[in-house]
């Protein structure tokens, strides 16, 4: 019997392509054959715009790449350029970078598991999702003014301090995410019709998943243990003590457990960060018009959607020659043909949310 | 006995229930919306919202012209232009252009100002209805509550 | 009583009753479902059209009464219309059917609240209800696009599936109540003393998952989901014949909350209807217990769409086809069987 294909076209706009992205499916008769994801939608030119910007400019801009985990992008480029221009950053600093990186990877992670519950269909863990979130976004504005694009860290260090103040906000908020998340659980853990939906599905074993270059919660779901915390710290994430959670199924049900167990480390992370928040200076001394001397360096570090890259070549002036950015989400976007294969298409949509992909990071 | 539990779990629907009592318990609890415009909710201090020039307890302006504000801004919001007057010490500006329309809210401008002429207010209704709004002439950056509101309306081609 | 009055005047009546009743539920419900899907997520929904915002269906009725009516130059002009109606007319022609109390005495005149009785209401109310399939697929077949088609299809198969425990689920209340005529139902369950639902629940449980499923609601809604890739078959709809496929949906909703409250909880009776201490629960009138229980199980409805995940095509055939028919079939039998043994 011929296959008979049908060519179907998710458009730039969708309600669950997480942003402006295309894909082209062919489908037999309900099984997907192939997808072809279009990207470009949302390009604007970052990394050019970047060569023609002094290294401190840079900074905000890096915000409007994953805009749900502004400061993990933040974080990312400053590390590169510190460790290109030799700036060693005190250690309180590196604290305070350390609990504002996880109470964003807290933000991402509630986010991506409400988009990826209500792309399935259960609306309202999206808004609870969201109504944890707002409560670390309210953390964000209390330190430095901006709630998604916070440009929360320079070179050199973080712009202001953790008064008593705000470490007794955060310790409260941290205290009240575990609430919201077992009201997540209750709802989607055990139900058969979340497991229905999501175990055996968007398959993706330890060795395809290394070969397609998958990184994240997505990779750890599939069993292979790489985290950029762990295996290449930055940051003084060594002097941490928390787990990695790991799954072995690689299957949507994985992807989505191990992205809540995340979130509990985080919050341990967080505790412990505060716990122990040494004395110091939060910033370094960077000169005015910051001069990096010649050379290129690539640093990566764990954001919440997986390993973040920054590649900067400096030619001696204050500005860069060349940034280039290795999104995460850009390289797991190659994963999503792997994984539909074979599956029907409505199950599409649920591996693409259990992906966690943010346009903004793939079109740069 | 684990299998007999998980077939009678399954058979009486029991996370069913479990995901229907908590979306019952949710459904009774007190609701966080804050009902805009009636209610407003603070933002923080340190909010960033629309740049503004500030003056001093005298009522003189602190801006003394000196564009540090202009070299540090990534987006090229500013043109200022500064004269220094007869018999006066300091710097004044002349002209001071700025474009909300390019400001990215960085607050490099804020942290190299000598003087903290120029801060971070904390509004953040600046929705206008014209193109010309969203320029800002000297006179204008000391705009603020209900004149802003105005100036950000200029521009409406809609007959009052 | 004249001829005039009690041959033309009150047949009219009942007949606009008959039109009122279920539209004046579906007004309710557009609301309802908003307010109430909003405050389980933890927001507050449509509270500013009005008092508490019962004035948003309105609101609704008229943007959507002035939105463009689009049909595509290659759909089939006829059957692109006509699918609207006739799911609107098959849940409202069930309704005639739907008895609402115990006929009330009007000096000399018996006013029965409800348009036709027959000795098989149970099963012409079953049959009527399956004719909005043919909407279904007429307006998937007429909008001439595969993504409605396909949705069509989906949707004609699970409503074709989900009959099969629907029909066994009633039979056995048919089968204890000895009749399927639905007042002499209502009226077994008040001398027996106990409701149907209490008495079989595993027909009630059954039933009731298989009514959502008929009636296309989350979680079994995958033909008209919004966030799937396919729409469903009213995608080409706009405007008003959109909106009647929206409050068909509705109707049916309502007309099956009214055939569980009838068959299984005893209609209009009160709570404990042959207890004598608790019988000043009489004075309440039928009509208002029979409202509430309605309501309950609209409220129902609502609840269950706003918690769960939407269950996936073949999840959905695998759960009748492999659970709830050979449930139902089960049931079926343990209850003859204690029918004849009793």
């Amino acid at each position: 019997m011929a296959l008979k294909e049908i060519d179907l076209n998710m458009g730039p706009q969708h309600p669950s392509t997480h942003g402006v992205l295309r894909l082209k499916l062919a489908v037999d008769n309900e099984v997907v054959l192939r997808v072809v994801p279009v990207i470009g939608y949302l390009h604007r030119g970052m990394e050019k715009l970047w060569e023609s910007l002094t290294y401190v400019q840079v900074v905000p801009l890096t915000d409007r790449l994953d805009y749900l985990a502004a400061l993990s992008n933040n974080l990312g480029y400053v590390l590169a350029v510190e460790k290109l221009a030799g700036i060693e950053v005190p250690r309180r600093a590196r604290y305070i970078r350390v609990v504002l990186a996880e109470l964003q990877r807290l933000a991402s992670h509630l986010a991506a598991v409400g988009f990826m519950a209500n792309d399935i269909g259960a609306m309202s863990v999206l808004l609870y999702g969201f109504e944890a979130r707002e409560d670390v976004l309210d953390i964000f504005e209390e330190y430095c003014g901006a709630r998604l694009t916070v440009h929360g860290i320079r070179i050199g260090g973080v712009p202001h301090d953790l008064d008593g103040a705000l470490v007794a906000r955060i310790r409260t908020v941290i205290d009240g995410i575990p609430k919201h998340l077992a009201d997540i659980r209750t709802l989607l853990d055990e139900n058969r019709i979340w497991k229905g939906r999501t175990v055996g599905v968007g398959v993706i074993g330890a060795g395809d998943a290394v070969d397609y270059g998958l990184t994240g919660p997505s990779l750890r779901a599939s069993g292979v243990p790489w985290d950029i915390r762990k295996d290449i710290p930055y940051s003084s994430y060594d002097e941490f003590d928390f787990d990695v959670p790991l799954r072995t199924n690689g299957d949507v049900y994985d992807r989505y457990f191990v992205r809540v167990e995340e979130m509990y480390q985080s919050i341990r992370i967080v505790r412990q960060a505060l716990d122990g928040l040494p004395a110091g200076e939060i910033s370094a001394r960077v000169p005015r018009v910051l001069k990096v001397p010649p050379g290129e360096v690539f640093h990566t570090i764990e954001a919440p959607k997986g390993v973040l890259g920054f590649y900067v070549k400096s030619d001696g002036t204050d500005k860069p020659e060349r940034v280039k950015m290795k999104s995460p989400s850009f390289i797991n976007l190659q994963s999503l043909e792997h994984m539909c294969k074979g599956n029907l298409f409505s199950d599409v949509v649920g591996i693409l949310g259990s992906l966690d992909i943010v346009l903004g990071e793939i079109d740069k | 006995m684990s299998r007999l539990r998980r077939f009678l779990k399954m058979a009486f629907l029991l996370d069913i229930l479990q995901g229907l009592w908590v979306t019952l318990r949710i459904y009774f609890s007190r609701k966080v919306t804050i009902q805009y415009p009636e209610q407003v909710k603070e933002p923080a201090p340190r909010f960033r919202g629309i740049l503004r020039l500030f003056r001093d307890d005298q009522g003189e302006p602190l801006c003394i012209a000196c564009k540090a504000c202009q070299r540090a801004c990534g987006t090229n919001c500013f043109d200022i232009e500064g004269k220094k007057e007869e018999g006066s010490k300091v710097m004044r500006p002349v002209k001071f252009d700025w474009k909300l329309g390019r400001c990215s809210f960085c607050g490099f401008c804020v942290e190299v100002c000598p003087t903290s002429a120029i801060r971070f207010s904390r509004e953040f209704r600046l929705t206008g209805v014209g193109k010309e709004g969203l320029f800002f002439h000297l006179p204008d950056m000391y705009l603020a509550g209900e004149a802003l509101q105005e100036h950000l309306c200029a521009g409406c081609r809609r007959p009052k | 009583m004249t001829p005039f009055v009690a041959d033309f005047l009150i047949p009219v009546g009942k007949i606009a009753a008959v039109i009122l009743y279920p539209m004046g539920m579906v007004v309710v419900m557009i609301w309802l479902e908003r307010r109430v899907v909003a405050l389980i997520q933890g927001r507050l929904g449509p509270n500013r059209v009005g008092f508490q915002g019962i004035l948003q269906p309105v609101a609704d009725a008229v943007k959507l009464f002035f939105k463009e009516n689009i049909m595509q130059r290659q759909a089939d002009k006829f059957l692109f219309n006509i699918s609207p109606v006739l799911v609107m007319f098959s849940s409202l022609l069930a309704f005639c059917f739907v008895p609402l109390g115990e006929p009330i005495q009007i000096g000399s005149y018996t006013l029965t609240l409800w348009i036709a009785e027959s000795p098989v209401g149970l099963l012409i109310i079953l049959g009527l209800s399956s004719i909005s399939v043919f909407g279904v697929i007429f307006g998937g077949w007429a909008s001439n696009s595969k993504y409605p088609l396909m949705g069509a299809l989906r949707s004609v198969i699970q409503v074709l599936s989900y009959e099969i425990p629907v029909g066994l689920t009633v039979l056995t209340v048919a089968f204890i109540a000895r009749s399927m005529d639905l007042v002499e139902i209502v009226r077994r369950q008040e001398s027996s003393g106990v409701w149907y639902g209490f008495l079989m629940p595993v027909s009630f449980v059954v039933f009731w998952i298989s009514a959502v499923a008929e009636t296309n609601r989350a979680p079994f809604d995958l033909p008209e989901a919004e966030s799937e890739l396919v729409a469903g078959y009213h995608t080409e709809y706009s405007g008003m014949k959109f909106a009647y496929f929206y409050m068909a949906e509705y109707a049916h909703m309502v007309l099956v909350s009214s055939l569980v409250v009838i068959l299984f909880f005893g209609g209009w009776l009160p709570p404990f209807p042959s207890v004598k201490a608790l019988s000043f629960l009489h004075a309440v009138p039928g009509f208002v217990w029979y409202l509430i229980k309605i309501m309950f199980f609209l409220y129902l409805y609502v609840w269950i769409r706003a918690t769960f995940p939407r269950y996936r095509f073949d999840l959905l055939i695998r759960l009748v086809w492999k659970w709830l028919i050979p449930l139902s079939l089960v049931n079926f039998l343990a209850i003859a069987l204690v029918r004849y043994l009793l």
